[in-house]
């Protein structure tokens, strides 16, 4: 019981003395993390060496921390006098409540667990769940909406706010269009197969075009064999549990997405979790699994998962992949890589990040996508060896009791991948690939000069700009509105209390010029917000200058 | 609205005190609450102290170990519904440095407050009682602990 309090105190005072020092999450300084990396991977060889220096998570100044939690201390506050005026009667009353007669009864719900929403969220909640009335392609159209009670309540107008840029889906290499020479073979299949399947793959949910689609996918992904499902979400909630179960132990990265942590909560499995992309930490829970075995029976571990994404979302980092491959190696675990945002959105061909790193396919042991994201389309696919998928065909929960890929969705996802890899005979892939890369890159260095703080690599197509305060958080969303841009934002309990964002998506198909009225609207409203937070120096257009930013960190 | 989208923290409070400027914030908030004592016109210094020392101790008793439960919903169907804050921190692990932090604050406070009313007897007495309030439920054997059943439910 000592020690363990003992080795408590240790972490947890290393991680105060991290904080205090303002070192970056990896634990390095930021002022030597240029020079460390420099020191482990040796002189700019391999891509990972490039990559540490290309991940940023800067911190904003202190002050910002300190009015943020003023920010949600005043709405909590108020959030009780208005609870208090509810009670008394002298404010109307909203929400749900229970019956006169039931009043006496114990409670159904704890009152407490709804004070977030009803104070916080119900004020502002028009910046999420808008209506759109057409295709989330670069602009859009949304419906206009407004409320006479604050929010409780919501009435269109009739109108719709027309050409809004579209910031926020995820539609990396903009095949969300309306083309109808592209269209046409969807249009053909629907004639053909209908537009719905009507039965679960085992059943007789298994159409030809089905077989073609994974055939397609496995020759895109360079691997054997590949298995494609109905949504993206379920490819993992319900695929996890079929490869592993209890005994086994699964070893998940800080940020994971919600279909991950809902896969393996269902899979029975041990969870045990590693600090966003660290490796040292990743390997020190080989070491202990390895060492320890099962918690109290100390057998050995009958499986050992390790469970990351390409880019994750809310962030916009990259996973380490060479390192972790190393390291997979070394301890004999499996490898999971979710590739949702970035199978189509990195790599020079748009392989994902096996290709961003020069690495085997085969090295990762199941290599799991959606369609939702640079396709266009939903869904989900597994990849990997041919024993592995042969597995999933017949143990997989999605297989056996979830209804199959509608036909028309399929073949949006086929003449997709065809159009990326070129089969159709146009350069429309290749040329999209390159300008989603493009805009990428611009639109990232614009930010970092103007001064916002954005987190993540600066290959990936997801840029959070961090907004910090909650009233900011609102304010942004509205007043881009306003400018007619649609952005989708995020804060607390989404995000950790201090790191509320605004997530933009970059895709092919937003022109140049449309990024640059973004951009400009983006200035103007971080000025008027006071967005602008960060310290380091304006980088210009040459690398080396980043190099020699050291001064400003400390 | 969702918990937990972006990070896999299945609830959120028990990693708020650990964030960062939050100890800073706490302490400026303190001395705020000071300043707005002390500008009060017919209170004197001792006065002022001590009623720093109680609403202090009545915020952090009332915050900390009264409060239960969360303010959003949490995916791990309320299990942290019938806690205190001082019960969630950190998932119920005793002595991280947050809570270490938030012990040694009242006693701090006592001590600046015993010296500037001059170790005065009554002032001695109300000052020691609010300290006792909002020292001993922070006690790890009163982890979850209520005494005559006050505030279970």
């Amino acid at each position: 019981m000592q020690n363990r309090n003992l080795n408590r105190l240790s972490v947890e005072t290393s991680n105060r003395s991290r904080h205090f020092w303002r070192l970056n999450r990896n634990g390095r300084s930021r002022k030597s993390t240029h020079a460390t990396s420099r020191q482990k991977h040796g002189a700019g060889n391999g891509v990972a060496s490039r990559q540490n220096k290309q991940e940023s998570f800067e911190q904003a100044p202190m002050y910002v921390a300190v009015c943020t939690y003023m920010g949600f201390g005043i709405v909590t506050l108020f959030g009780y006098f208005r609870d208090f005026l509810r009670a008394v009667g002298l404010e109307k009353c909203n929400l749900a409540q229970e019956r006169e007669e039931q009043k006496d009864f114990v409670p159904l719900y704890q009152d407490f667990e709804n004070f977030y929403t009803r104070n916080l969220y119900m004020r502002v909640r028009d910046n999420w769940n808008r209506p759109i009335c057409s295709l989330p392609g670069p602009v859009f159209d949304l419906m206009e909406r407004v409320s006479d009670d604050y929010n409780w309540t919501f009435r269109f107008t009739g109108r719709t706010i027309p050409n809004v840029i579209n910031m926020g889906s995820y539609n990396y290499l903009g095949f969300a269009e309306n083309n109808a020479d592209f269209l046409k073979t969807v249009a053909d299949k629907v004639q053909q197969y209908g537009a719905g399947v009507c039965s679960t793959r085992q059943e007789i949910g298994n159409l030809s075009i089905h077989e073609e689609l994974e055939q397609l996918v496995a020759n895109f992904l360079g691997v054997e064999s590949a298995m494609t499902f109905g949504m993206g979400f379920a490819t993992n909630s319900m695929n996890i549990p079929a490869l592993v179960g209890k005994g086994c132990l699964i070893l998940s990265d800080e940020l994971n997405h919600t279909s991950l942590i809902l896969g393996a909560r269902l899979s029975g499995a041990t969870i045990r979790v590693f600090k966003h992309n660290n490796m040292h930490s990743l390997e020190k829970m080989l070491k202990e699994a390895i060492c320890c075995g099962q918690p109290r029976t100390h057998r050995a571990w009958r499986k050992i998962l390790i469970m990351v994404e390409g880019i994750y979302s809310m962030e916009g980092s990259v996973v380490r992949l060479p390192e972790v491959i190393a390291l997979k190696k070394k301890y004999k675990a499996h490898l999971y890589l979710d590739e949702a945002h970035s199978i189509g959105a990195v790599g020079a061909t748009g392989r994902g990040v096996t290709e961003l790193f020069n690495v085997n396919p085969a090295d990762v042991d199941v290599m799991m996508g959606t369609f939702t994201k640079s396709f266009g389309a939903s869904g989900g696919y597994i990849a990997g060896k041919k024993e592995l998928v042969d597995y999933l065909r017949c143990h997989s929960h999605s297989a056996v009791y979830a209804s199959a890929m509608s036909p028309p969705v399929t073949e949006q996802i086929i003449r997709a991948i065809k159009c990326i890899m070129g089969k159709d005979g146009t350069t429309e892939g290749k040329g999209r690939i390159r300008q989603l890369a493009e805009n990428t890159r611009y639109f990232r260095a614009r930010l970092k000069e103007m001064g916002f703080i954005i987190y993540g690599n600066d290959d990936s197509p997801v840029v959070p700009v961090l907004l910090y305060m909650p009233g900011k958080v609102v304010a942004f969303a509205r007043e881009m509105l306003q400018r007619k841009i649609g952005v989708v934002v995020v804060g607390f309990p989404a995000t950790p209390i201090t790191e509320a964002r605004a997530r933009f998506c970059v895709s092919a198909a937003h022109t140049r010029a449309m990024l640059n009225q973004v951009l400009h609207h983006l200035n103007e409203v971080g000025d008027l917000l006071c967005l602008k937070f960060s310290r380091r120096k304006r980088p210009s257009s040459c690398s080396l200058s980043e190099e020699t930013d050291v001064g400003l960190d400390s | 609205m969702n918990v937990g989208t972006a990070h896999s923290e299945v609830n959120p409070n028990t990693r708020v005190m650990n964030s960062r400027g939050m100890w800073l914030s706490y302490i400026l908030s303190i001395g705020l609450l000071h300043l707005i004592l002390l500008s009060i016109p017919f209170a004197s210094v001792p006065v002022v102290w001590t009623l720093t020392n109680l609403i202090h101790n009545l915020c952090m008793y009332l915050l900390l170990h009264t409060v239960k439960g969360t303010p959003f919903q949490t995916p791990d169907q309320g299990k942290a519904r019938l806690l205190t804050h001082w019960e969630q921190m950190d998932y119920g692990v005793q002595f991280t440095a947050s809570r270490k932090f938030l012990t040694v604050t009242p006693i701090v406070l006592y001590l600046l407050t015993s010296f500037y009313t001059k170790y005065d007897r009554v002032h001695f007495v109300v000052n020691t009682v609010s300290l006792l309030t909002v020292l001993i439920p922070k006690l790890p054997q009163l982890h979850g602990v209520r005494i005559f059943g006050i505030n279970k439910y």
